[in-house]
């Protein structure tokens, strides 16, 4: 105990007094920290959010079931569902079918409706509704009346208040057959169903969904809840029970597969936010060499009065501990305000992308707040280990103003950017390590291995520009640039630490730069080659159903007699998963796309391929599932549909950027043919002769589509192909806002280091360039030499980060982007934006000179030198 | 207030042990820089009785703040064997000089080398902290100390508040807190005007003489000739001259 006085008394004597007195660069460092902590601590609670709120809404839906029955591609007969009920062991067997849909009014938002039989349903899933009036004579269970009254409804307590209606109130809901009327007779519960989606959710009778949905004899699937202490031989009877289309499987399957799809964004988004944190890192080491450094004298002072090498370094541990701490507790109420910004950002994100999440509200997860206070304080106490580490080296015999060795100082930049090669040189095996469960662990480690590395090398780098550039500089700048150059030499370490951050925050600026441009390049060709077509015609909300159900017939019908001359391309669309790898298997018709469209290659030969995949005797699988499922050219895919297994060789691998897992692309013909369904999931419409202005055709065959097929107008949506195109791209540049806001954080966080920096090293060589004054040096020579500094400094740092960007773009796109998602693209490089924005750093850093240039001259050379 | 002599104890009765305080041989410090050596002191033998003011002279470079650093813990030597108040510093661990400069020898210096951060009070208690005294024991010391040398209205002064002469007085009080049989002094009065100057050495004059400390001061200045048993010159490392007082 007394020990920890003692410390804490020193240190409070001895730091946080020295701390307090430079308020200043304190608060820059505690307000970098803080926006780091804060940036790291709101993503995770975001993405946390979100995907609680789909595993809550898949938990909830799934409910008790121990097993789920389905038919992969179709329905389940209702017959399946009084079979099921009499097997011994079965507990309860409750037919769900779910849908999204839109109310016609107030809010036309997507919400999900949940049909059910509400008394088979009862041991599998709770849902309660708000206890009526039983005063004013209405019966206290609203429940019963979805099974009395047909189109009656129970709304989520979300749902409710987004449509403005109260019980007894009606909604008019979008559905395939039409706008139907419901009369709400009760409100949900915000607990079990009630609370799924956000409370977003409607219940209605299974009987008045099927009629709602035009699939009388049909549900989505049977949900089983069995007896305790079921042998597995009995799990394994029931299946023979079941038609050769419909499969027995575990009900968690979807959540997990959804939960993979979501976990790659979550990990690039975490690690995108714990970048600012790295570089706030920077900021800390930065500050703490500054102290360490400035302080040698009094360091020295105390090892003399009797302080041991090991107390002095934890008074400086503790000064990284301290900013750590006052850091995160700053960036609470930080976090807060930004939370909320991310949340709707971040679910919108993942809604668009993967799975549907509707997230109302963040609760305050303390296991998230711990680990963002853990990192934070760790990340702090890293950043200050190595000056510490210094500070404990300095001798007492230094408080005597006894010279020390140069030689040391010199060696040390060489050794250390030596170990910065090693490092570097270490990001290439690394990054060729397979991903563990999906996680590029490798590239991961790669890219904090390449910042370090850079950071490492750059000490060295500063002393050979300011040993080669001073005679180079004279000529160019006069004295002043030869001044500057000479300080850059000499500063060593205490310069070297902010470089580094500029170094790491320019990386990541270029290397996301390129990465995004890269992408976006190679999607949009994607978009112009592959995603073709004048006319996109869809059931409605197919999107949000995972096109369970096809295009109407008379859609169909309209389609194949349209007066306009038009290639139509059909296609069935079937959202499936094998393991945990969700997937779209699409049949389509290849003779006719391949008209119009193309696949980007990655593997296998046209000529050989094309011919097998017009025949039905090979599959075209997508980038994204060859990667997760392991298939490479020539094995053979295995899939079960509507009953019918379909085993065909794997003949080539194209590039796909559909987000909702991979791609198998089959024959339409040979799939109707082995399985016996006719039916389309969409189509595509190419105009034979699109005319000077195809936008306005196209246009004119969907008022044709309308005119002649009066139920495709609430059943089917129908988009231009340039709107669809272009939306396309729009969603792409809003998954990447996020990135691009967090990029922004990191680098302001860096420049602020820089400004930091600089401003303290003029502020402490007040006497050097007081000095300067008074053997005849003008202020303006003065300030142009500070200038010098700045631009050797943050040229240095962008170029060297640019290197370094390079090489980190090189691991986004081959290793993190392949490891994470599953997909590559084209390498193209955005000269222009990188080489408009990395001047803007280099005037911000600038621009920090300024005051502290004002400050040094505010006093006379004799006071200052007099001062000693 | 109490009087200087009372607030000593056993380290400065005035009872001077046998056998001398300092004993070095062949002592020998050397530096190297990039492309040579600097020798700062050279094959020094010197010993020191306790009880003894010895004033180390010489010009700028002839060693003398090496050999203060030796003798205070602060440095080893490259050569040579060195015994100050019976512990062997040639060979002595990095702790053992740590302990040593805590509990043996009381250091001032010519820049007086308080913690800016720190008001008088606490610069003086600092090194009985860091010996593991408790604050309020040490705190009342320091007071008396610093009441002793003419500073008790400002005690909570921070340096920057302070004269020349009274940061090397709570210097000088610094270097007492932890009673040490051994003062040695870098250039003391090199920072002061002459009155002060005088006043400093009056007052290590004292600690030798009522205190039975044992003292030695590194100077350029004649202030310190009246109090000096011994004067030792130094040039280029060496002994160039010893001459005893009367």
């Amino acid at each position: 105990m007394g020990r920890l006085t003692l410390f804490l008394r020193l240190w409070l004597w001895f730091s946080f007094r020295h701390l307090r007195a430079h308020y200043r660069r304190t608060l820059a460092v505690v307000a970098g920290i803080a926006l780091g902590a804060a940036v790291f601590t709101s993503v995770r609670l975001a993405v946390h959010a979100s995907i609680d709120s789909f595993t809550r809404t898949v938990d909830t839906l799934t409910g008790k079931a121990d097993r789920v029955v389905i038919h992969p591609g179709g329905r389940v007969p209702e017959s399946v569902v009084s079979q099921l009920a009499k097997h011994p062991w079965v507990e309860s067997a409750s037919p769900v079918m779910t849908t999204y849909v839109r109310a016609v009014e107030r809010w036309t938002g997507p919400f999900l409706l949940v049909g059910i039989d509400p008394i088979l349903d009862r041991p599998l899933r709770t849902w309660e509704t708000r206890d009526r009036d039983v005063a004013s004579g209405l019966r206290a269970s609203a429940w019963i009346d979805l099974l009395r009254e047909p189109f009656s409804v129970l709304l989520g307590d979300g749902l409710a208040r987004r449509l403005d209606v109260r019980e007894g109130g009606r909604v008019e809901i979008q559905g395939p057959r039409g706008n139907t009327p419901f009369r709400v007779v009760g409100i949900l519960e915000s607990r079990g169903l009630g609370a799924a989606e956000g409370g977003e959710t409607a219940l209605v009778d299974i009987a008045t969904f099927q009629e709602f949905t035009g699939q009388p004899g049909f549900v989505d699937r049977v949900d089983l809840l069995f007896k305790p202490g079921i042998p597995s031989q009995e799990v394994e009877s029931l299946r023979a029970l079941l038609p050769a289309a419909l499969v027995l499987e575990m009900p968690g399957e979807s959540r997990e597969s959804g939960r993979l799809l979501i976990r790659s964004y979550e990990l690039n988004l975490s690690v995108l936010s714990f970048v600012s944190l790295f570089v706030g890192m920077f900021l800390i080491y930065s500050l703490v060499a500054l102290n360490a450094a400035s302080r040698r004298h009094e360091l020295a002072v105390l090892r003399c009065l009797g302080a041991s090498s090991r107390l002095l370094f934890v008074l400086f541990l503790f000064e990284g501990v301290f900013f750590g701490v006052v850091g995160w507790l700053t960036a609470v109420p930080l976090s807060g305000f930004l939370v909320g910004r991310m949340l709707h950002g971040v679910s919108e994100t993942i809604s668009l992308l993967f799975v549907r999440v509707r997230v109302d509200q963040v609760g305050l997860d303390s296991r998230e707040v711990a680990l963002s206070l853990l990192v934070t304080v760790l990340i702090s106490i890293l950043a200050a280990w190595q000056p510490a580490r210094q500070a404990m080296k300095v001798p007492p015999r230094e408080a005597l103003l006894i010279r020390d060795s140069l030689a040391e100082r010199r060696g040390s930049a060489r050794k250390i950017a030596f170990l910065g090669t090693v490092l570097i040189l270490l990001v290439w095996p690394l990054s060729q390590l397979p991903g563990i469960a999906g996680i590029p662990v490798g590239g991961y480690l790669g890219t904090f291995l390449l910042f370090a590395g850079f950071s490492l090398v750059s000490p060295w780098v500063l002393s050979l520009l300011g040993d080669k550039m001073p005679e180079v500089l004279r000529k160019v700048g006069g004295e002043p640039g030869f001044l500057g150059a000479r300080t850059i030499r000499d500063a060593g370490a205490r310069i070297a630490i902010s470089v580094g951050a500029l170094i790491t925050a320019t990386a990541l600026f270029v290397a996301l730069v390129i990465m995004v441009h890269s992408f976006r390049q190679t999607v949009t060709a994607w978009v112009n080659q592959t995603i073709t077509g004048d006319l996109f015609l869809r059931p409605r909300m197919a999107e949000f159903n995972h096109y369970r159900d096809p295009l109407p017939r008379a859609a169909v019908k309209t389609l194949k007699e349209l007066e306009t001359p038009v290639q139509v391309l059909p296609y069935r669309r079937i959202f499936l998963h094998q393991g945990n790898i969700r997937y779209q298997f699409e049949a389509i018709d290849f003779p006719v796309f391949l008209r119009y469209a193309k696949f980007l290659l990655l593997e296998g030969k046209p000529e050989e391929m094309i011919p097998k995949l017009t025949e039905g005797e090979g599959v075209l699988i997508s980038e994204v599932f060859a990667n997760r499922s392991r298939l490479r050219l020539g094995d053979t895919y295995r899939v079960r549909i509507r009953g019918v297994e379909i085993h065909r060789p794997v003949v080539g691998i194209f590039r796909d950027y559909r987000t909702q897992g991979g791609v198998v692309h089959y024959s339409l013909s040979h799939f109707q043919e082995l399985t016996g369904d006719d039916s389309w999931g969409g189509a595509r419409v190419h105009l034979v002769d699109p005319g000077p202005d195809p936008q306005a055709s196209a246009a004119r065959v969907r008022e044709e589509i309308h005119r002649r097929c009066v139920e495709c107008v609430p059943g089917v949506e129908i988009t231009l192909g340039n709107d669809l195109r272009r939306g396309v791209l729009r969603i792409f540049d809003e998954t990447f806002a996020i990135t691009t806001v967090l990029l922004f954080i990191a680098l302001f966080i860096a420049a602020l280091g820089i400004a930091t920096t600089l401003m303290v090293l003029v502020l402490e060589r007040a006497r050097e360039f007081h000095i300067l004054l008074a053997v005849g040096a003008e202020r303006s020579q003065v300030r142009r030499m500070i200038l010098w500094e700045a631009v050797l400094m943050v040229l240095t740092g962008e170029i060297i980060g640019l290197g370094c960007g390079f090489c980190l773009s090189w691991i986004l796109v081959y290793v993190i982007n392949r490891q994470s998602f599953g997909w590559t693209f084209v390498y193209a490089v955005d000269w222009s934006s990188l080489l408009a924005s990395l001047p803007l750093v280099l005037a911000a850093a600038l621009l920090a000179t300024l005051p502290a240039s004002r400050w040094v001259f505010r006093r006379s050379p004799a006071q200052i030198l007099r001062q000693g | 207030m109490k009087q200087w002599n009372e607030l000593t104890t056993a380290g400065g009765t005035g009872v001077h042990p046998a056998g001398p305080i300092i004993a070095a041989r062949g002592l020998t410090r050397v530096y190297p820089l990039e492309a040579c050596e600097v020798i700062g002191i050279n094959e020094v033998d010197l010993e020191v009785r306790a009880g003894e003011l010895v004033v180390l002279k010489g010009d700028s470079g002839s060693g003398k703040s090496t050999l203060l650093a030796l003798l205070g813990g602060m440095d080893r030597p490259t050569r040579g064997c060195l015994m100050v108040a019976g512990q062997d510093l040639s060979t002595a661990g990095v702790w053992d000089l740590t302990r040593f400069r805590r509990e043996v020898v009381g250091m001032v210096f010519q820049s007086f080398n308080l913690l800016p951060t720190l008001s008088a009070l606490e610069n003086v208690c600092l090194p009985a902290l860091l010996a593991g005294v408790s604050y309020g024991k040490v705190r009342s010391k320091a007071m008396e100390l610093l009441a002793w040398l003419g500073l008790e209205s400002r005690v909570h002064h921070l340096p920057g508040q302070l004269s020349g002469g009274e940061m090397q007085r709570t210097a000088i009080a610094r270097a007492l807190i932890n009673d040490p049989p051994l003062i040695l002094a870098d250039e003391p009065t090199g920072d002061l005007d002459s009155a002060n100057g005088h006043r400093v050495m009056e007052h290590l004059g004292e600690l030798n003489r009522r205190q039975g400390r044992t003292v030695l001061i590194a100077t350029h200045s004649t202030l310190a000739d009246p109090y000096a048993t011994r004067t030792v010159r130094l040039k280029d490392g060496g002994i160039a001259e010893m001459t005893w007082a009367d």
